[in-house]
């Protein structure tokens, strides 16, 4: 012990360094894990800060005793997690993603059943037979470009458009594989193909012009936004309640509503398999559906409500005009679900990067 | 006692590194061998073999690439005294503490095709087109080579921190011109520092999800094919090519360990350093303090350009070539709320406490792996793994092993707590802090030791007057790399972060998702200066030793 001693006796600064950092980390911790002692309702979403805050204010105010906690992350992400986290659930509430992800999560067994009252409002198509999801909110895939250097005469006002030769690489798109936005758009083009000629031939050919057009796949939705606005690119396919969001905040980015319809995707909800605080999600699932937590959710942060019992004067006026203008394509959910990941994987070997000797062949 | 401790060191090693690699391996060899079971559509498909080969050489050069810009860094700032070189010094280690995924964006603002370069070669040639894109795997090449020189800049300077001058003395004195003594003399004994380097930087590089996500397109690596894979819904097929990654890991590490010299050069004489030699003139001196200071900001021109965004408000700056409006809003709008303290104080004590731990575990491995032998072989095999696996299934495979409660299996319930995420940081730096230890080991003159003992001195006291002291260089080199590393983690923390230890990454996530880049810079601006803190405090500790 006398040699324990001389180590300490010895003064040197690099000990003295690692005792500063080990009571230094000692503090941080302390000051990081304050808990507020009211009882966790956790949320896994990937809806970001500009809903949560506001959905945690207003439930807490109606729940003093609860704590609303969210872990906002990448949807993507949210599976991940949910999938590892398989055997000793964390989380309460599944809050948000699109419909896809959430029917991938309920494969793998992540979501339990949970009909809440409001789930008769919805239309059929955005309920999960076994009840494990709902659509809450809806969205859909617009034509963004950038109003700098697009004039309003040049805007695309449909998807054809996006194969005009004055968009000759210059449309950028986000990776579909990474993007539930254009999934949805790639899906539904592949769908109409089918129901109109009975293979989907017709549009991976669609497809494989618009590869042609493209100039790159971008995978960081913000460096895609990034890359639009400092005009890299011209054109892009977003999703709605981003871009109004974008478009509130001064950047130069300008959208339309195509001509001949778009795909509307169900953003969905639904309760975690074997959640900690089964009771209190389900309590929460029931009232995020509510017409008072769908309008403010509306307001707050321009999220289409999923209901369809909502009188059009009581929502704010951009969702009055988004309603106005929308024309929501017919797509065959079920087909979708069973032919997207196949689909997709063909496109990613086939047409990637390819498009041009694609479209070339007989 | 003394025959248990190795032990019981090695079962704590077992049981961090190997557990989750077993896991991992497990439930991809569980869906079986068939044609239609994903190992057989691995086995069968050449885009996946494609994307294989090209991880393992993108990784080989950016080996290379580091050690060019790496090793004469070092030589340049450790044998040579001018003004302002322990600033400097220390600067030049900073593209290290770029964070990731902003830095790399900032990458993009400098080079990219909008970028500063491209426009300003734009304006001079009158061209409306962007002279080049920054994509595929040149683009990759140069981020990696840039990110991870410092691996190589770092052990070089420890090495010649530590090396025996007597050595480099007698064969100048025996008439060996100076270019001999360097390629005779002072490179081999640097070996020791270059092979652990190398391997950090193969590690990190066929690891490396940032760059080859970014710029890398339809030009597909393992990581990236591993993300397409999981995006697509076949998770089968994507714990495979997980697998298959990690086994080129393993291959290259014990690949890289037969290349490693067999002789140990190390000093037999003082084990003293010679000092810098400071240069003669004071021309030389300052042309090399001015010539250095160019240097320094060419390597530091991505921390700048990330500076300069986080002063952008959102949405202002878009098609000029410098932006137009510059304000300290996203800082106020930032600093203003005491939420958005949470995560620096939470990154800030995950990766104190991650360093600490990982540096006494890495110095213990490595103490025993230097003794060699099989058992030696073992603990540097296990110090060497935890960078096997991609960052990410690393992360997966932690949760899943310990999100069951079966304490004698050594599982037990952490997902979810606190405490996963600085255990995750403290496997993630073991390599790091083992490597530099093995390093400073290798290199350490065992007479010294030996003198003592025959004077009486005791282990401990052997330790911390002797050993510690001729190790403190590497150590703290280790010690800094991890705690930045933590510092900056991305791909861990995605998976593992609670809501009580929400980090610094996440945070920039949160912001980034909402393509606010302006107030993630200044998210990465605070990394930044965390870790710059880190490493002056490195400068002064070794002035002061």
């Amino acid at each position: 012990m006398a040699s324990m001693a001389s180590i300490l006796r010895s003064n040197s600064p690099f000990w003295r360094r690692l005792g500063f950092l080990g009571l230094g980390a000692a503090m941080l911790a302390g000051l990081g894990c304050g808990g507020s002692g009211r009882q966790r309702l956790v949320l896994y979403s990937p809806h970001g800060p500009e809903l949560l805050e506001v959905v945690e204010k207003r439930y807490e105010e109606l729940h003093p005793e609860l704590d609303v906690i969210w872990l906002d992350m990448g949807s993507q992400d949210v599976f991940d997690r949910l999938l590892s986290e398989k055997a000793n659930p964390q989380a309460d509430v599944w809050f948000g993603g699109p419909d896809t992800i959430l029917a991938q999560g309920a494969a793998q067994g992540l979501l339990a059943p949970f009909r809440p009252s409001w789930a008769e409002a919805v239309a059929p198509e955005s309920q999960h037979p076994e009840n494990l999801y709902f659509g809450l909110y809806r969205t859909a895939p617009v034509l963004a470009w950038n109003s700098k250097l697009v004039a309003p005469a040049d805007a695309p006002a449909d998807w054809e458009d996006l194969l005009a030769p004055r968009f000759q690489g210059k449309v950028l798109l986000r990776d579909p594989l990474a993007s539930g936005t254009l999934r949805t758009l790639f899906g539904s083009i592949l769908a109409r193909s089918v129901a109109e000629t009975g293979s989907p031939e017709r549009g991976f050919g669609w497809l494989a012009r618009l590869d042609t057009q493209t100039r790159e796949y971008v995978l960081n939705p913000a460096l895609m936004m990034e890359k639009l606005a400092r005009g890299e690119g011209l054109v892009t396919v977003w999703e709605l309640t981003d871009m109004l969001w974008q478009k509130q905040r001064g950047r130069p980015l300008e959208f339309g509503f195509p001509r001949s319809g778009t795909p509307v995707i169900d953003d969905s909800i639904g309760l975690v398999a074997r959640a900690p605080h089964a009771e209190l999600a389900k309590a929460f699932i029931e009232w995020i559906g509510s017409p008072e937590a769908q309008r403010l959710a509306a307001t707050a942060s321009f999220r289409l409500p999923a209901r369809q019992d909502l009188p059009a004067a009581e929502l704010p006026t951009w969702a009055q005009k988004v309603l106005g203008d929308l024309v929501p394509a017919p797509v065959d959910g079920q087909l979708l679900t069973r032919e997207s990941a196949g689909w997709m994987r063909r496109w990613d070997q086939e047409i990637r990067g390819k498009g041009g000797s694609w479209a070339a062949k007989p | 006692m003394r025959r248990l401790a190795p032990i019981a060191l090695g079962l704590v090693l077992l049981w961090l590194v190997g557990y989750p690699l077993l896991v991992t391996f497990g439930a991809a060899l569980a869906g079986g061998g068939g044609p239609d079971a994903p190992l057989g559509r691995f086995a069968r498909a050449p885009a996946e073999w494609l994307a294989l080969w090209r991880s393992f050489w993108i990784s080989v050069a950016s080996v290379a690439g580091a050690a060019l810009l790496g090793i004469p860094l070092g030589f340049l700032f450790e044998r040579r005294d001018f003004p302002g070189k322990a600033l400097l010094g220390a600067l030049v280690a900073l593209p290290v503490a770029l964070p990731p995924l902003v830095g790399v964006i900032a990458f993009l603002f400098l080079f990219g095709e909008s970028g500063f370069l491209s426009r300003a070669v734009m304006a001079l040639l009158g061209r409306s087109e962007p002279p080049w894109r920054l994509a595929g795997p040149g683009a990759i090449l140069l981020v990696h080579a840039y990110s991870m020189y410092v691996y190589f800049y770092l052990f070089t300077r420890a090495g010649l921190a530590r090396r025996d001058g007597a050595l480099e003395e007698a064969a100048a004195t025996l008439g060996a011109s100076p270019r001999k003594v360097l390629w005779r003399i002072t490179l081999p004994m640097l070996s020791p520092a270059f092979a652990g380097a190398a391997l950090l930087c193969f590690m990190t590089s066929l690891g490396s999800f940032s760059a080859p996500y970014l710029f890398g397109g339809s030009w597909r690596v393992m990581t990236t094919q591993i993300v397409a894979s999981k995006l697509n819904g076949d998770l089968g097929l994507a714990q495979v090519e997980t697998v298959a990654l990690a086994a080129v890991a393993v291959v290259s590490l014990l690949g890289l360990r037969r290349l490693e010299p067999r002789r140990r050069l190390t000093g037999t004489v003082r084990g003293l350093a010679p000092r810098p030699r400071p240069l003669a003139s004071s021309w030389a001196r300052w042309g090399a303090c001015a010539a250095a200071t160019v240097l320094t900001l060419i390597l530091l021109s991505p921390h700048l350009t990330l500076v300069l965004i986080s002063l952008v408000p959102f949405g202002t700056w878009t098609l000029e070539p410098f932006p137009p409006v510059l304000a300290t809003s996203n800082y106020t709008g930032l600093l203003s709320s005491a939420e958005s303290w949470r995560p620096i104080a939470s990154s800030l004590w995950m990766a104190a406490a991650a360093t600490l731990v990982a540096l006494v575990l890495g110095f213990l491995a490595a103490r025993r792996a230097a003794r060699g032998g099989a058992g030696g072989r073992f603990f540097e095999g296990l110090l060497a793994l935890p960078w096997a696996l991609p960052g990410t299934v690393f992360a997966l495979a932690l949760a899943s092993t310990f999100s069951v409660h079966a304490p004698w299996l050594g599982r037990i319930v952490l997902v979810g707590t606190p405490w996963i995420l600085p255990l995750a940081y403290v496997v993630r730096a073991l390599p790091l802090t083992g490597r530099s230890a093995l390093a400073g080991l290798a290199q350490l003159d065992s007479s010294l030791d030996e003198a003592a003992s025959t004077l009486g001195a005791g282990p401990w006291r052997r330790f911390a007057r002797i050993t510690l002291p001729l190790l403190r260089p590497s150590l703290v080199a280790g010690a800094g790399l991890a705690f930045m590393t933590a510092l900056g983690d991305y791909v861990t923390s995605i998976v593992l972060y609670t809501f009580d230890n929400r980090p610094i990454s996440m945070a920039i996530d949160g912001i980034l998702r909402r393509n606010d880049l302006g107030l993630a810079a200044v998210y990465g601006v605070f990394l930044m200066l965390a870790s710059s803190a880190a490493f002056l405090a490195w400068g002064r500790e070794r002035q002061a030793g």
